[in-house]
């Protein structure tokens, strides 16, 4: 009687457990949902561990969130016949990771910086913190972790519910929004339609999110927030210099083995274009970035075929806007900054 | 390879399918053996070579030690153990300390000295496996039992893999027989095993993890003072998060050892429910204080040696116990603040024991302190009729106890004493300028949990989850098994370390 007691409640245990996740993957497949990946230090550490690729069979791109929407991998691989490692992140600045990748000695391949002024310049160690942690996690990562990622990776890739983000006990309680007291920060919640990490870490819109207004203006909330708590001026003078020459070092420490750096700045419309014109004027920001560091740029504003995109929420843009950006954007760095893809036409 | 870890599930069902497959004997016991050395290997491959030195240095010793009838070479031997073990742990836990400490003196006194920075890396479970292997040393030199008679058998008990990392910390006796007869799990132990499994996880991924550990990282980390409810609901925070954390690890290790067929030492009995500081120190990270009590504080004359030696001896005991723990000085003050109460409990103690223990507790190794619960009951007549039940002083004088645990928890977390200081003046005092920190949600989760630790530990605190789950019907057991396992799920936590494996 004793041993039947915990057999009947695991079988139990069992039937109700399988239910559940069928009936809960089930209810989420007819949302229209898709499978999107956990964009942890984990599937970061797997990305950046394939920079050490020759630089005519993949580049890599940092920056914060615009180049992981507006490079659509796809289609740079089918353009370019070369992979495209994505190691930016949203709402970080890239100069950890332009720091982590000028440090290292084998890193010899062509990089492509996107530049969100905001994030690029910012002072806010806040900032900085989620970069490093994932540098972090890159060089500490055990065998065992990286056994684990490679179950999990098979198990994300089939399963919905496997969300973090979105479908974790945190992140539905997170979604409770319970008002908080007078002085607390909290990170604003960003829609789930807003975007879906694929396993190449690009972040693609829902096309919920393009035809909603309601969540577009989650979003365009969110950058008001952002915008009203930011206290700290842009970096200016002496600041700026010392900033901008940790930058330059990086880039020569890169070039000097052998690899490429070039500027990219990525589209963004409306109020937001509007405050980063008026916060951090081109003459002063982007155009000292290259002539500081003599690195090559790419500007939306200069390029016609690039300059005329109206992003759902100001900063990110569409998914079929993607594919354009990237195929003009290949042929601009083929056409006018001298980039070859020698496995062009390998595909 | 932490339990909390898909690498973890991929191995053990491959581990249990090996063990229940028709192998000799010995056969499995290579295989366990294997086994335990790649789950330590896969943390840091290099770090085996310690393991094995350990393990065989203190396999011949320890026969050495039992067989050798010369008084000095015993006791040579013994001193060759001690500092072979305790040197490896001092070099990898404390030589950075010591160096730093060593230069802050120099300095202090107008040396100017200031050597590069040493980059030693801790090896995981050493002050574990350290303590397992000394245990054995010391019996043979007691001659408390027999020798191990084979490498193999000696080798899997310094590496059994559910406790090798994080304890519990076990003894020749307590495992070292179950090797020699072939064993695995009957229907009944392998679901309970995986009840516990499951348990242990839940505690760790879900409590810890997911509606803990952050409340109490930003607390700790805030760089200034603090709002005295954001400050305490940090402090409760942790004193969930160790408790869920370490505790987990615990039952995940019994757990996955009684799939296996083997019994390991409980090493936590509801803590939290402790009245009085000897009662949490059987409670709390049982099989440690039992090391200690058996092999410091006993050996250093105990309670056999005068009142004032007692007092000396138990604060000596938690001073190094405090320092087991890191190699910081927060982590001293957190052993002395402990030893404190201990003193100040035996001080104010009746001289009778006026409670008799219970058999749960009979079977229980004592701790440094030596005494029986005893409880001071007041009957004063104009305390409300509630106040003056046995049952509720008892119950207050538990929370008393736990707050008294919460505040030695501050130094035990903080990285400096700044921090500390800082946490206990917005815990106590009205800093002005204390910031709120917590989000309503997180202030809510925080309470939620440690509502529903302490009012469990309480009602838990004289019986096991097994014995309880063998009373209900099967039906609820699965249905709280189903719940644990749902929000296991659901957390989908990544795969954070034990907070003890830093230890």
């Amino acid at each position: 009687m004793q041993s039947k007691h915990f057999l009947k409640a695991g079988i139990l245990t069992l039937i109700l457990i399988a239910g559940f996740i069928i009936g809960w993957e089930l209810y989420l497949r007819s949302k229209g949902l898709n499978i999107a990946y956990d964009d942890g230090g984990a599937l970061w550490a797997d990305k950046r561990a394939k920079v050490y690729q020759p630089s005519d069979k993949a580049t890599v791109f940092i920056g914060s969130s615009r180049i992981k929407y507006d490079l659509d991998i796809p289609t740079w691989r089918k353009l370019t016949g070369e992979d495209a490692i994505q190691l930016a992140m949203e709402g970080n600045s890239p100069l950890p990771i332009l720091d982590d990748l000028a440090a290292d000695e084998k890193f010899r391949g062509k990089l492509v910086v996107d530049v969100t002024e905001g994030l690029f310049f910012t002072t806010n160690p806040g900032n900085l913190t989620d970069p490093k942690k994932n540098i972090g996690h890159f060089k500490k990562e055990t065998p065992s972790e990286k056994f684990s990622f490679q179950l999990n990776h098979g198990l994300e890739s089939q399963f919905i519910f496997l969300d973090r983000d979105n479908y974790s006990l945190a992140a539905f309680l997170d979604k409770l929004q319970i008002k908080n007291r007078p002085g607390v920060f909290a990170m604003p919640l960003f829609p789930l339609e807003f975007g879906r990490v694929t396993f190449e870490r690009q972040d693609i819109m829902m096309d919920k999110f393009l035809t909603d207004t309601n969540l577009q203006n989650q979003v365009t909330g969110n950058w008001k927030f952002f915008a009203s708590i930011s206290k700290e001026p842009p970096a200016s003078g002496q600041k700026l210099d010392s900033f901008l020459t940790s930058v330059k070092n990086d880039c020569d420490k890169i070039k000097a083995r052998g690899g490429e750096v070039l500027f990219v700045r990525t589209p963004s419309s409306g109020p937001y274009w509007m405050g980063e014109q008026k916060g951090f004027p081109r003459e002063k920001y982007w155009d000292r970035i290259l002539s500081f560091t003599n690195c090559p740029g790419v500007h939306f504003k200069d390029y016609p075929a690039i300059d005329h995109f109206v992003c759902p929420e100001w900063s990110h843009l569409r998914p079929t806007d993607a594919v354009i950006f990237t195929e003009n954007f290949v042929q601009i760095l083929e056409k006018d900054k001298g980039w070859s893809f020698s496995h062009k036409d390998s595909l | 390879m932490l339990f909390n870890s898909y690498t973890f599930i991929a191995f053990f069902i491959v581990m249990l399918i090996l063990h229940n497959l028709p192998f000799p004997w010995k056969v499995k016991k290579v295989n366990l053996l294997i086994a335990s050395y790649i789950f330590y290997a896969v943390w840091n491959p290099p770090f085996i070579l310690l393991l094995w030195l350990s393990t065989v240095v203190d396999f011949f010793v320890g026969r050495a030690l039992y067989t050798q009838e010369n008084k000095y070479k015993r006791k040579l031997l013994l001193v060759l153990s001690l500092i072979g073990n305790l040197g490896m742990l001092c070099f990898f836990k404390y030589g950075g300390f010591l160096l730093e400490n060593f230069v802050e003196l120099m300095n202090a006194v107008g040396v100017n000295f200031h050597p590069a920075k040493p980059n030693i890396i801790l090896p995981a479970g050493i002050s574990f496996y350290t303590f397992t292997t000394l245990c054995y040393t010391i019996d043979m030199y007691k001659r408390k039992s027999k020798p191990v008679k084979s490498m193999l058998d000696f080798a899997l008990f310094v590496t059994f893999f559910p406790h090798l990392v994080a304890g519990p910390i076990v003894r020749p006796p307590q495992l070292v027989p179950q090797f020699e007869t072939p064993r695995k799990a009957n229907q009944q132990q392998m679901l309970q095993g995986l009840f516990l499994v499951s348990m242990g996880l839940f505690m760790k991924v879900v409590l810890a993890d997911s509606m803990l550990s952050s409340s109490a990282d930003s607390v700790f980390g805030f760089p200034g003072p603090l709002k005295a409810i954001d400050a305490w609901l940090g402090v409760l925070a942790f004193s969930g998060q160790i408790f869920f954390d370490f505790a987990g690890y615990s039952v995940c290790a019994i757990g996955a050892a009684m799939c296996l067929g083997f019994v390991l030492p409980q090493n936590f009995r509801y803590p939290y429910a402790a009245i009085g500081f000897s009662d949490f120190w059987r409670r709390w990270h049982i099989t440690l204080s039992a090391w200690l009590r058996d092999y410091l504080y006993i050996p250093l004359g105990g309670n056999r040696k005068g009142e004032f030696r007692t007092y000396v001896n138990l604060m000596i005991t938690m001073l190094l116990g405090g320092l087991w723990h890191g190699a910081n000085w927060t982590f001293v003050v957190w052993g002395a603040l402990h030893g404190s109460y201990l003193c100040v409990e035996r001080l104010f103690r009746p001289r009778k024991a006026s409670e008799e223990i219970t058999p749960a507790e009979k079977t229980i190794p004592l701790t440094p302190a030596m005494e029986p619960i005893t409880v001071v009951t007041t009957s004063a007549s104009f305390a409300p009729a509630f106040l003056r039940s046995k049952g509720m002083q008892k119950f207050l004088l538990a929370l008393f106890t736990f707050f008294l645990v919460n505040v030695t928890w501050v130094f035990f977390r903080s990285p400096d004493f700044t921090t500390a200081w800082r946490l206990l003046t917005s815990m106590f005092t009205r800093v002005p300028g204390g910031a709120p920190l917590l989000a309503t949600v997180d202030m809510i989760k925080v309470s939620v949990v440690i509502v529903f630790m302490v009012t469990t530990h309480w009602f838990m605190r004289n019986t096991t989850v097994l014995e309880v789950a063998q009373k209900a019907k099967w039906w609820i057991v699965g249905i709280v098994w189903t719940t644990m396992l749902l929000l296991l799920i659901l957390s989908q936590a990544s795969s954070s370390s034990f907070i003890y494996f830093q230890f």
